[in-house]
């Protein structure tokens, strides 16, 4: 290698070095730990904007009826199947009566044995009553006599005994036909109940609406209370929607709704609350609340599952500021504060939040501050920084 | 002869001991004025480099006295603590070939014996140019060793021995790589350097070309040492 | 006196450079190496002080959430919240997992590599601990459901969407720096979503389940009716998390609220510095161990260079040192020369290999922190490994006969 003196190779090489070390200077001041650290900022402005409450519901329907005997017995057929339009009144299904029509008949028989024991009663207590007539004519007689002394004390008495025991007769078959007419009414409401249940036999449906599903089939065994169909109204369909309790704030009936069902996440539909349930889950800590449908579409099925939005109305002017610059620091709510160069955190009351993330801030901020949004790592207050455009998200 | 100079007597060099030991040099004596170009002859094996190494005080000799510049540096034993300094300052070398250091230029490579001596660095390359330019080398003063021709290399090193103004000079076959002309043109400057420096010059040779032209000749055979008067041609 | 190193340089220049690049590639791989070790220690440490909490409750008897599994029911909150000194306290589910990009088709791409990203999916509670504390781009979840947080590294973009198990998630805000202790990138999404995704299992498994449970006759009775849909509700609800995250009062020790929990509510809690210390000391220390054993090979790699490097230009330079030592140059000086030469080597590969080692450490795929004090405790190496490796030139230079100049 020549080079026309050691001089200007000795600066060359010098150049060269002090390139070097300029490039390493450069980058660890760049990155690393000794450089700044890069925010976004922003400027606090007044405005307002729609508060909105999400949350996740599935459709159900508001009246569905589980249709089934009041009696375990046997499903003898249905007459409906999955899909149906059913109308009020219409029979749907029928249940096995087994004995019900033999016992009927039985007690039809005892209803009328029971009327024959009462005729008999009857006329026991005719005759009972004719005996004590008789027995009272003649006790009367022989009291006559007796005091008369045409005839002996005893025999008086025993008039009188007769007389007696002829009213106990009387009295022995009013009881008699008293027993036999209550008999016969407890029959006849035995017999009564059994026809109800013959009527109950039969299954129909308790309004108009649609079957959802047919659980058992003739033949099979159902005991009481389990389904054998199960109807829905489908003009009922509303969307079960469940909100965090810590977001709800504002939830009342006849809020305005956008939902958007899985099935059609590119068609959302419009709806109001309906009602706000009083009883909350205290498990998974949320609110419930009905949807209902301004226009029920059509294919709806009980069980989707659809993301509704509430549109509160429009908050009042206050300072916004995007939620990413909310912090905190210790036990503080606050934000970081661009003052004259100087960082600074300015505790803040933080009101309504939008979907989008602006807040509200309620004292604090006033409005025209510079406050950071995005940072490439925590800032206090001894942090250098720098203010880019924008850090990251292309 | 003056006190200055170099002055050798008796000088004895051994080599090993006992039944091995060889006897390099067995009474060397030798004088040489400031001013004067000598020449030592002897065939090959006759402890010509031995001599040269002893003058040189890069090997000590067995017996005898060297006296240098007026101040015995051996006699019987070094009396000069610092070899090293001594061949610093006081003794210059001219080898066969120019032996200039690669990565110092023209000027640097004359001038480092003085910096060594510890000369401020202006003055020492001060002191270089003039050499250079006594030796009519001056024009190459920033060049690399590399880029000069052989006869120039060798007056860089001659100005380098003559650097730290040295009372001696040891030449050990200094034109032995060169044609007449230019031979003699080294035994020229040779004598200017000695004449102009006060330099007492030993030059160690077998170049029948140069012979001629000393004064006086040492001969060396068999470790000793034969004076001779030269022909002493003038240049 | 002129510096015979620096004049021995200038003139084979090329050689000492190229050399010096050489040497600081090695150099940057060192430097490289020492950080991605500081780069695993400040992942750990980014975890821990990410997560916003001092305390950290999780499965007794267990180390995690990070080093070992953990399982805890999710009301132990409420617990927790009324322990005197507690701040705030939150439910937080971990979960490495792969997350795909939703492709616009709808349906799942078959796995191929760069649609699929190794994450930690982490479930939070908005405004608890455990949230991402800065983000830098996008804005925090507001949401109930269905909305995600992602980490920079997982290379999502924002208003992306993403699939983490059964459900698409919609990416609102990017964060840098929110990684978990092995280096996987995090997505944040709210806890009920992070719940279900962990311990809720794909549709064939569940309708598995149901005919299951169905088929048991204990279960499934007839005469109890609603009491299969109770139970099959029961079992695809799940209600575990994986830890509690704790903030105590500002002024009150860690540890003092840390006892009563491990105490009474049969629960194990981990201050700051015994998280520090499971992660660093336990999960750290094998890849410590490694790392630690390249560094020790890469050192006595590049003392071999430098040795055999200054070793080689001096014995080339046998002749001029013969001259030197002839003509009066001090040993010290002649050694002095070689030690600067060997010096000035490892300086130059020192900062092509720092220089290197900051150009490349972005691209790495793990973490690599380079610290201004490992660059200089590599700096004070260098030096002194250079200076050990010229002794073995320095020692043959000084062995050099200065008579040997004088030929025969």
């Amino acid at each position: 290698m020549k080079f026309s003196s050691i001089g200007s190779r000795r600066i060359a090489l010098i150049g060269l070095g002090v390139l070097l070390v300029a490039a390493m200077a450069y980058v660890v001041m760049r990155s690393g730990p000794l450089a700044p650290t890069r925010v976004t900022v922003v400027q606090a402005l007044e405005g307002q904007f729609t508060p909105q409450l999400f949350g996740i519901g599935t459709v159900e329907a508001r009246r569905s009826y589980l249709i089934g005997p009041t009696a375990a017995g046997r499903v003898r057929a249905v007459a409906v199947d999955v899909g149906d339009m059913v109308k009020a009144g219409q029979p749907l299904a029928e249940m096995d009566p087994v004995d019900l029509d033999e016992r009927t008949a039985a007690l039809d028989a005892s209803v009328a044995r029971a009327g024959s024991a009462m005729a008999a009663a009857e006329a026991q207590r005719r005759d009972a009553e004719a005996r004590k007539d008789l027995a009272a004519v003649n006790a009367r007689r022989y009291v006559e006599l007796g005091r008369q002394n045409f005839i002996s004390a005893g025999a008086v008495e025993a008039k009188l005994q007769e007389q007696a025991s002829a009213d106990a007769l009387v009295a022995a078959a009013d009881a008699n036909l008293a027993a036999a007419r209550q008999d016969q009414q407890r029959v006849a409401a035995e017999r009564a109940g059994l026809r109800q249940q013959r009527a109950n036999v039969r299954l129909l449906a308790p309004a108009d609406g649609v079957v959802t599903s047919r659980d058992a089939e003739p033949g099979s065994t159902v005991v009481a209370g389990q389904a054998v169909l199960r109807v829905i109204e489908p003009s009922s369909l509303w969307v079960k929607v469940r909100l965090d309790q810590a977001r709800s704030g504002g939830l009342a009936v006849g809020l305005p709704a956008q939902i958007v069902l899985r099935s059609s996440s590119g068609r959302p539909l419009t709806g109001k609350v309906t009602r706000v349930e009083a009883l909350s889950d205290s498990v998974t800590e949320e609110r419930v609340a009905q949807i209902g449908f301004d226009q029920l579409p059509a294919g709806l099925s009980v069980g989707e599952l659809a993301e509704v939005t509430l549109s509160l109305p429009p908050t009042s002017k206050a300072v916004l500021l995007p939620n990413a610059a909310i912090k905190r620091r210790n036990a503080q709510t606050g934000v970081w504060v661009i003052d004259a160069g100087v960082l600074r955190f300015a505790p803040v009351r933080v009101g309504q939040a939008s979907l989008d993330g602006q807040v509200q801030v309620l004292g604090g901020v006033q409005p025209g501050m510079t406050v950071v949004v995005h940072s490439e790592k925590e800032i206090g207050e001894r942090s250098r920084i720098t203010v880019v455009d924008t850090l990251a998200g292309r | 002869m003056g006190e200055l100079g170099i002055r050798i007597e008796h000088l004895r060099k051994r080599y090993g001991e006992g039944d091995t030991a060889v006897d390099a040099l067995k009474d060397v004596n030798m004088t040489v004025a400031p001013g004067e170009v000598v020449g030592l002859i002897g065939p090959s094996g006759s402890g010509k480099s031995t001599l040269l190494k002893c003058l040189g005080a890069v090997i000590e000799p067995t017996g005898g006295r060297m006296v240098l510049g007026g101040e015995a540096i051996y006699d019987d034993g070094w009396k000069i603590p610092d070899l090293r300094a001594l061949r610093r300052d006081s003794i210059g070398f001219v080898f066969q070939a120019p032996y200039l250091i690669p990565f110092l230029d023209v000027t640097d490579n004359v001038a480092l014996l003085p910096m060594l001596a510890g000369r401020p660095n202006a003055e020492a390359r001060t002191r270089a140019r003039e050499l250079l330019k006594a030796l009519d080398v001056d024009h190459r003063a920033g060049a690399q060793p590399s880029e000069l021709s052989g006869g120039e290399q060798q007056r860089v090193s001659i100005a380098r021995a003559l650097a730290n103004q040295p009372p001696v000079i040891l030449a050990d076959e200094p034109t032995a790589p060169l044609d007449s002309e230019r031979a003699l043109a080294v035994v020229r400057i040779l004598n200017q350097m000695a004449v102009q420096y006060h330099t007492a010059v030993i030059v160690v040779t077998h170049d029948e070309k140069i012979i001629p032209t000393f004064k006086r000749l040492y001969h060396i055979r068999d470790g000793r040492t034969h004076e001779e008067r030269g022909e002493g041609i003038t240049l | 006196m002129i510096s015979l190193a620096g004049r021995d340089i200038l003139h084979s220049w090329s050689k000492f450079v190229l050399t010096g690049i050489g040497l600081g590639l090695l150099i940057g791989v060192t430097l490289t190496m020492a950080g991605v070790y500081r780069g695993m220690v400040d992942d750990a440490r980014a975890l821990l002080n990410n997560s916003g909490a001092d305390l950290w409750v999780v499965q007794q008897d267990t180390q995690g959430p990070y080093a070992e599994s953990s399982s805890l029911r999710d009301d132990g909150v409420r617990s927790v919240l009324g322990l005197p000194g507690v701040a705030r306290a939150a439910n937080v589910t971990y979960l490495t997992m792969q997350v795909r990009r939703a492709s616009v088709s709808g349906a799942a791409p078959a796995g191929s590599a760069k649609d699929d990203v190794r994450a930690m999916v982490v479930g939070f509670e908005p405004g608890q601990p455990g949230e991402p504390g800065y983000l830098v781009a996008g804005r925090h979840i507001t949401r109930s459901h269905y909305e995600a947080v992602a980490d920079v590294r997982t290379g999502f973009t924002l208003g992306e969407r993403i699939r983490i198990r059964r459900h698409d998630y919609t990416v609102v805000g990017l964060t840098r720096r929110m990684v978990s202790s092995g280096g996987d990138p995090m997505v944040f999404i709210p806890l009920k979503d992070a719940q279900e995704a962990q311990f809720l299992k794909d549709n064939d498994a569940i309708v598995n389940e149901r005919v299951r449970t169905a088929a048991n006759p204990s279960l499934n009775r007839p005469g109890v009716p609603g009491l299969l849909e109770a139970i099959q509700a029961s079992q695809a609800n799940n209600r575990n998390v994986n830890a509690i995250l704790v903030q105590v009062q500002p002024g009150t020790d860690a540890e003092a609220v840390a006892e009563p929990v491990r105490r009474w509510k049969h629960l194990e809690a981990f201050t700051r510095e015994q998280m520090e210390e499971i992660l660093v000391a336990k999960l750290i220390a094998t890849s410590a161990k490694q790392i630690g054993m390249f560094l020790v090979i890469l050192a006595i790699v590049s003392a071999a260079i430098v040795a055999f490097i200054i070793y080689t230009m001096t014995l080339g330079k046998i002749r001029e040192i013969a001259v030197l030592k002839l003509i009066g140059t001090r040993n010290r000086t002649i050694a002095g020369m070689i030690l600067q030469q060997a010096l000035g080597l490892g300086l130059i590969g020192f900062v092509v290999g720092k220089v290197a080692a900051t150009f490349w450490a972005p691209i790495f795929p793990k973490y690599v922190l380079l610290e201004p004090g490992d660059a200089v405790r590599g700096l004070v190496a260098v030096v002194v490994i250079c200076a050990l490796a010229s002794t073995l030139a320095i020692r043959v230079a000084l062995k050099v006969d200065p008579a040997a100049a004088i030929g025969g």
